[in-house]
């Protein structure tokens, strides 16, 4: 009865209800949209930076990423990278030797990273062989080429069919020593890459230095990163047993885990004053709803009707309006967030290339997903339903006679 | 006791002078004017071990060159230290090879030892406070403790360095600290002896800290001191092409 009451009140001021109704949705619409927006320039964010070189995750050594010691390592990589290609989400596993040396011509010499790979994985995972733009990447079947970083080749003064000298401690506390011929450069646009980086086929460097059958990391791809993050308790159960750990993107990048978080507590906070601002505005609007049917209340009263009753009616009043208005807005706000998630958003003018410093691409898309569909909404509605109480209460401190004399 | 308890309240009173003069005789004492030794290093892991045997030269405290006689394998690798400099050879790569300062934190062949030790081994005297800490006794000999503390503005990675040096110039404890005062690694002299006439640490072990079961021993097996050093000895050219050193 009191839900059918509370119902047929809410309807008896349509244009006051109607009023309401969307501006809750409007505003619950409104940061559905921003908020995928935000999680959609997040996942760009990630899924760019992570795509450049880390991979989604890494399956890594025990404590490798405490201090890249390369003696820390993953027995027999290549049984465990096909295993983890077979979980659903990985679409690319690739082992990786990590070895710290100098890189020498016959004039200069430079500390530099190489790391062994294997370029049909490896392509899955990271895209530097897509910015190589002299020369090619390494292929299936190369034995001593190499490809570098184009700070690296300018620093070493070296191009495409040079060699470059590599010497560095293997494994076993040997000499590693190889020749290698550059067959291509490549400009990630990350510094430390391009200064750092000479990439090598895998088994010359497990050769190099002195690995056996080992790696210090797999590095893993997929079709997206969400996809990647789902198969995570799989992959953590397969290499359990490996002594190996999973480093999830905030282990591998954590500055980017900062940004993110910087950024989403800043957004919250705008987010989080919009919906205090409806909550007052619709609070205030029932609040003087109210005061008007003051004499009605009495009146109810002095028929007999419980003060808890009356106060409930009016409670439901206001929930029915935050619900329908958040559904509203929960409606409006996915269908415009999956419209920008299917078209992307462009960036006029060089807003592209101030965004591809932050690995962002020029166009951005939303993210739809729980999250950003039902949290505004979902806060909105508990805050109506908590400011309700503030006129709940005030009914229950109504008297019947004192009320019907109200004016 | 008592006496102990003197010498050592004598040992804090004395004069900071000493604790320079002490080490400065210590290091005269480790490789005088030029020396030339053998000595078998060995890298020890939990896993594995590995021993190198190689031929050494210096002359002053800043000048160096090591080169790698056995195993076979790294025969012929050699490091040649001038001044702050340091260069590699390698035969396969038939390259001398100017070492990156980027570099100078590596591990040197493998070992406990980084690239900076042998590069900056002079650090000790030149950039470092001298402060005698105490002066212990045992086994008839007295032990000198000093500390060092890099001076304003050094170029030195350690945040202090206490040595023990033995009445004879024998140092027999050096426990390096990092910028947060925490012992970072530990070179005791395990044995001492005499060689090319003088009592030698002819054992030195270096332990990282917080790294169980990983240490490198190096061994002096032979050593000459004072001898004449040709002048081409420590050349590029000599670390590339040995004249019968």
């Amino acid at each position: 009865m009191v839900v059918a009451l509370a119902w047929r009140n809410l309807w008896r001021r349509p244009t006051r209800a109607i009023l309401s109704v969307l501006g809750i949705a409007f505003t619950s619409a409104l940061l559905v949209f921003l908020i995928s927006l935000d999680r959609g320039i997040d996942l760009a964010m990630k899924t760019n930076f992570l795509g450049v070189y880390d991979g989604f995750a890494q399956v890594q050594a025990r404590d490798y990423a405490i201090d890249f010691d390369m003696h820390k390592t993953v027995e027999r990589p290549a049984v465990l990278a096909d295993e983890l290609r077979k979980i659903r989400g990985v679409g690319a596993a690739a082992s990786r030797v990590v070895a710290f040396g100098v890189a020498a011509t016959p004039s200069r010499s430079v500390g530099a990273t190489f790391v062994g790979v294997d370029p049909r994985q490896e392509v899955g995972v990271s895209r530097l062989a897509s910015t190589v733009h002299q020369g090619r990447y390494l292929q299936v079947g190369d034995t001593d080429t190499a490809v570098i970083g184009d700070i690296l080749a300018r620093d070493l003064k070296v191009t495409v069919g040079d060699e470059l000298k590599l010497l560095g401690s293997g494994l076993d506390g040997s000499v590693a020593a190889d020749r290698l011929h550059i067959v291509g450069v490549f400009h990630s646009g990350t510094g430390d890459l391009d200064r750092q980086i000479v990439e090598m086929p895998l088994a010359r460097a497990q050769q190099t230095f002195a690995f056996g059958d080992r790696a210090n990391v797999i590095a893993l791809g997929g079709e997206s990163l969400p996809a990647l993050e789902a198969a995570t308790p799989a992959i953590a159960s397969k290499i359990k047993r490996n002594g190996a750990e999973l480093a999830d993107w905030r282990m591998l990048e954590p500055s980017l885990r900062d940004s993110i978080v910087i950024k989403t507590v800043t957004s919250g906070l705008f987010y989080a004053v919009l919906v205090l601002v409806v909550v007052f505005i619709i609070l205030n609007t029932l609040l003087m709803s109210v005061l008007e049917r003051t004499r009605e209340f009495g009146m109810l009263l002095a028929l007999g009707m419980r003060p808890g009753l009356v106060g409930s009616t009016s409670w439901l009043e206001m929930v029915f309006l935050a619900l329908v208005g958040a559904a509203l807005g929960v409606g409006l706000g996915s269908a415009f967030a999956l419209w920008i998630e299917h078209r992307g958003i462009d960036y006029p003018g060089g807003g592209g290339a101030l965004l591809a410093q932050f690995g962002l691409p020029s166009r951005i898309y939303a993210s739809l997903d729980p999250v950003s569909a039902f949290t505004a909404p979902g806060a909105i509605l508990l805050g109506i339903c908590l400011a309700g109480l503030i006129p709940f209460l005030h009914i229950l401190r109504l008297k019947a006679v004192p009320a019907m004399r109200s004016a | 006791m008592a006496t102990a308890s003197l010498v050592a309240k004598r040992a804090v009173a004395a004069d900071p002078g000493d604790a320079t003069a002490i080490l400065k005789q210590a290091f005269d004492n480790y490789r005088a004017a030029t020396s030339q030794a053998t000595m078998v290093m060995t890298v020890h892991r939990p896993e594995w071990e590995r021993q190198m045997t190689v031929s050494s030269w210096t002359r002053g405290g800043e000048d160096a060159l090591v080169r790698f006689v056995a195993p076979a394998k790294d025969a012929g690798n050699a490091s040649l230290k001038l001044a702050q400099d340091t260069w590699m050879f390698d035969p396969k790569l038939n390259q001398v090879i100017k070492l990156p300062p980027s570099m100078m934190a590596q591990a040197w062949m493998g070992s406990d030892f980084s690239y900076n030790d042998l590069a900056k081994s002079e650090d000790l005297l030149n950039y470092y406070r001298h402060r005698l800490l105490s002066v212990r006794s045992a086994e008839g000999r007295s032990f000198s403790r000093i500390e060092a503390v890099p001076k304003a503005g050094a170029p030195v990675v350690w945040g202090k360095v206490e040595i023990e040096v033995r009445d004879d110039h024998v140092i027999t404890e050096q426990t390096f600290f990092d910028q947060d005062m925490k012992p970072a690694r530990k070179m005791l002299t395990e044995k001492v002896g005499p060689l090319g006439g003088r009592p030698y640490p002819l054992v030195i072990t270096l332990y990282p800290q917080d790294a169980h079961g990983r240490w490198t021993r190096v061994e002096t097996t032979a050593a000459r001191f004072n001898l004449p050093i040709p002048g081409y000895l420590l050349t590029l050219s000599n670390l590339q092409n040995p004249r019968g050193s």
